[in-house]
């Protein structure tokens, strides 16, 4: 077995985990140019340059419902499925062969419930939810799950995080320079209250 | 000035092997000491500059570790009747191959050891089936190079209740105190504990010519953009360097040390930055490569004179590794804490360091308040929820944007037995893409060590529930199988069958072979290692400087 065989197989063993599945076998000097395509595809609304539209579609509406939209902005407005796309396309390319058999499987499950015409981002909202709890504890749902949440925070250059969808969801702000006080209880600190 | 280029068949007065913690420290002692050094370093040689603000190419990429791709396999194994398993995600030791080392990325937790990490042995007596010993060396004589740490690497604080002596304070005040600093401080006094400024290698305030922290929050892990964190990068290597006499060589992988017909070492073979094989003659070496790859160097270089590995007579060599114990707690307030602002710790409790009899085992810790890996959002996102919460869906999206700002962490650090099958070893089946054998870990938590471990755990529960935490929840405590301490693996001692360096950190086999980083180390001290590791490098640099002086290298 080579190195690259042994380092995919420690991937999918590790991603069914839940810190597993938070270390992959990134290849790093990839990652700056192909980010910077990622982002003028997300930005323009440009063709996928690794999945089809089909898997596109697919992929975009599982990332919906792991980061959903709801009162607030989720994935899909994040441009998460950009992020995807570059990812697989690149230093994330180990992923796309479980990715899509990962994709392939779930298809032939919605088909098998609803038809040979179905498809998962056709159903509505409890049924996608309903067949995703079928696979929520498979690696290629970890995969996805790691995959939508990169795309989520990670640097927005990376074709994700738009607009800082994703930083703005938890309340993270990237700055290069911070002042005290930095939260609520040293902020109480400093005005002398002694409960605080 | 122009860094020199020495020969590579110009014998070097001293040839380091790694730029880190303690290389940086005697690459800078050496060299302002009047001796021509060569450093060689695996990684690269990065600039404060070029450090980003990126969590996916920093923590999941793994830029500044390396080791993906078969370049740095390693395996681990609980036991020496296990078959070690490769292990590359995440590896079993994480550590940073650039010039710096692992100082670049570190938190930069500067805790001395105190009087009784060297003497306690001899305090509480021999425990069965451990390699638990006293140092040669005690607190006092090692003193006056840990203020020599703190007033030429850089490091903020203030003495605690439980601190050992100290003969000057330290140059710089503690860094501002955070939400999680200050709720520590809170829950620990109800309980009668003492909370106490943390002494960090990171500039408060601006310090020989360095800019203090700007407080971005992108530490542990990170490089430091600002050269605020105290690494060996930021305050050694341009020392180092400006003295006109050491010449820093990145990308440069030691892979074997060769010895002359009188068993000296006499140079040091590598790969250069393109691959190829290169040897540095050389009259001195040290071995500064860290407690994993000084061991590896070291077993990887057998001749008939040392079939065992060099300077191993004792087969002592990669033995007694220690991890220290780690433990970790989370609280929900209230209010919004952005722990991820700033550096990780400011608040610290040493209450529980001794051992105490009346707890029923061996060990005792530190605790500290932090964000940890959570500090950024896609590590929290992945593992920042409490182990129930939900993984996905709208319930997970609204914990998310609940559960950031207003969580900490808080962390026990505890001691680890030396044992003597805990182990750095070659791998005899997994290779490395240049055919190396991949190193082997061998670690199992000694009883005493896990019960340190849920003791601490149960003493962090405590404290965030009385500084108000609205939910707690915790990591199970489970045994090692993954650090970024690497101690004990040459460790010092006055017998060469017990011990592989002596106590001015001389090989016992080898006269021009020096030997110190972590491996040295003979007890783990409380989980912050890094500050004594810098404290033995001083106080080598003086032994070996001297020893060269009178001609006895």
């Amino acid at each position: 077995m080579n190195n690259e065989q042994q380092s995919r197989r420690a991937f999918l063993k590790a991603s069914g985990s839940l810190v597993g599945s938070s270390w992959l076998a990134f290849h790093s000097p990839l990652i700056l140019a192909v980010s910077q395509e990622a982002v003028k595809a997300r930005d323009s609304g440009a063709a996928f340059e690794t999945l089809t539209a089909a898997q596109a579609a697919e992929l975009d509406a599982i990332s919906a419902q792991i980061i959903p939209t709801d009162d607030t902005p989720g994935a899909r407005e994040a441009g998460v499925i950009y992020f995807i796309d570059g990812a697989l396309g690149s230093f994330g390319g180990g992923m796309k062969e479980a990715v899509i058999a990962g994709l392939d499987d779930l298809h032939r499950r919605v088909q098998s419930q609803r038809g040979e015409a179905a498809l998962f981002s056709g159903l509505t909202a409890p049924q996608q939810i309903e067949m995703l709890r079928t696979v929520e504890d498979t690696p290629f749902f970890a995969l996805l799950r790691y995959l939508t949440v990169a795309g989520m925070f990670s640097l927005p250059s990376y074709g994700g995080n738009r607009d800082k969808i994703g930083w703005q969801l938890v309340g993270f702000d990237n700055r290069h320079h911070w002042q005290p006080p930095f939260g609520w209880y040293d902020a109480q600190l400093t005005k002398g209250d002694g409960n605080a | 000035m122009l860094e020199p280029r020495f020969a590579t068949g110009d014998p070097a007065d001293f040839v380091i092997i790694g730029s880190g913690a303690a290389g940086g420290v005697l690459a800078k002692e050496l060299a302002t000491g009047g001796f021509d050094v060569v450093v060689l370093e695996q990684g690269p040689y990065l600039r404060a500059g070029d450090f980003r603000h990126d969590e996916l190419a920093y923590i999941f990429n793994q830029e500044l570790t390396g080791g993906w791709e078969g370049k740095s396999p390693q395996t681990f194994r609980k036991t020496g009747k296990d078959k070690a398993a490769l292990k590359d995600l995440p590896p079993p030791a994480i550590y940073a191959r650039l010039v710096g080392g692992s100082s670049v990325h570190f938190t930069g937790n500067y805790w001395r050891f105190h009087d009784v990490d060297f003497k306690e042995r001899s305090l509480l007596g021999p425990i069965a089936g451990t390699g638990f010993a006293d140092w040669p060396i005690d607190y006092a004589e090692l003193e006056p190079y840990y203020t020599k740490v703190d007033w030429e690497v850089g490091v903020s604080g203030a003495a605690g209740p439980f601190d050992p002596r100290r003969s000057r304070p330290y140059p710089l005040p503690p860094l501002p105190v955070k939400s999680s600093g200050v709720l520590l401080e809170r829950g620990a006094k109800k309980l009668g504990l003492h909370a106490f400024p943390a002494p960090m290698a990171v500039l408060s305030e601006p310090f020989n010519g360095r800019a203090p922290c700007a407080h971005c929050g992108y530490c542990m892990g990170f490089g430091c953009e600002m050269g605020a964190k105290s690494s060996s990068l930021a305050a050694m290597i341009p020392l180092a360097e400006a003295s006109g006499r050491c010449e820093i060589r990145p990308e440069c992988t030691a892979f074997r040390l060769d010895t002359d017909a009188k068993g000296r070492v006499s140079r040091v073979v590598y790969w250069d930055e393109k691959g190829r094989e290169q040897a540095q003659q050389a009259r001195a070496v040290v071995l500064s490569a860290n407690g994993a790859e000084t061991p590896r160097l070291m077993l990887a270089s057998t001749s008939s004179r040392h079939p065992d590995g060099l300077a191993n007579s004792s087969g002592k060599v990669g033995k007694y590794l220690m991890y220290n114990g780690w433990t970790a707690a989370y609280g929900l307030f209230e209010h919004p804490l952005n722990d991820y602002k700033s550096v990780q710790v400011t608040r610290i409790i040493h209450d529980f360091y001794d051992s105490d009899p009346k707890r029923g085992f061996y060990g005792g810790g530190g605790i500290d308040a932090r964000p940890g890996l959570q500090a950024t959002p896609m590590f929290f996102a992945l593992a920042g929820l409490p182990r129930d919460a939900p993984r996905w869906g709208s319930e997970y999206k609204r914990m998310l944007s609940e559960y950031f700002t207003r969580s900490m962490e808080v962390n026990g650090h505890t001691t680890s037995l030396p044992l003597e099958s805990n182990s750095v070893s070659l791998d005899p089946d997994v290779k490395d893409l240049r055919g190396r054998p991949a190193l082997r870990f061998t670690y199992k938590d000694h009883p005493d060590d896990m019960a340190a471990m849920h003791f601490m755990q149960e003493r962090s529960k405590d404290i965030l529930e009385a500084a108000g935490a609205q939910r707690i929840w915790d990591l199970p405590v489970e045994e090692s199988t993954i650090t970024a301490h690497l101690l004990g693996t040459c460790r010092m001692g006055d017998d060469p069958a017990e011990s592989v360096v002596d106590r001015y950190h001389r090989s016992h086999d080898v006269p021009n072979l020096f030997i110190c980083d972590g491996s040295s180390l003979v007890t783990s001290g409380r989980g912050q290692p890094t500050m004594t590791i810098q404290a033995l490098a001083f106080r080598a640099a003086d032994h070996i400087k001297a020893f060269a002086k009178r001609g006895e290298i």
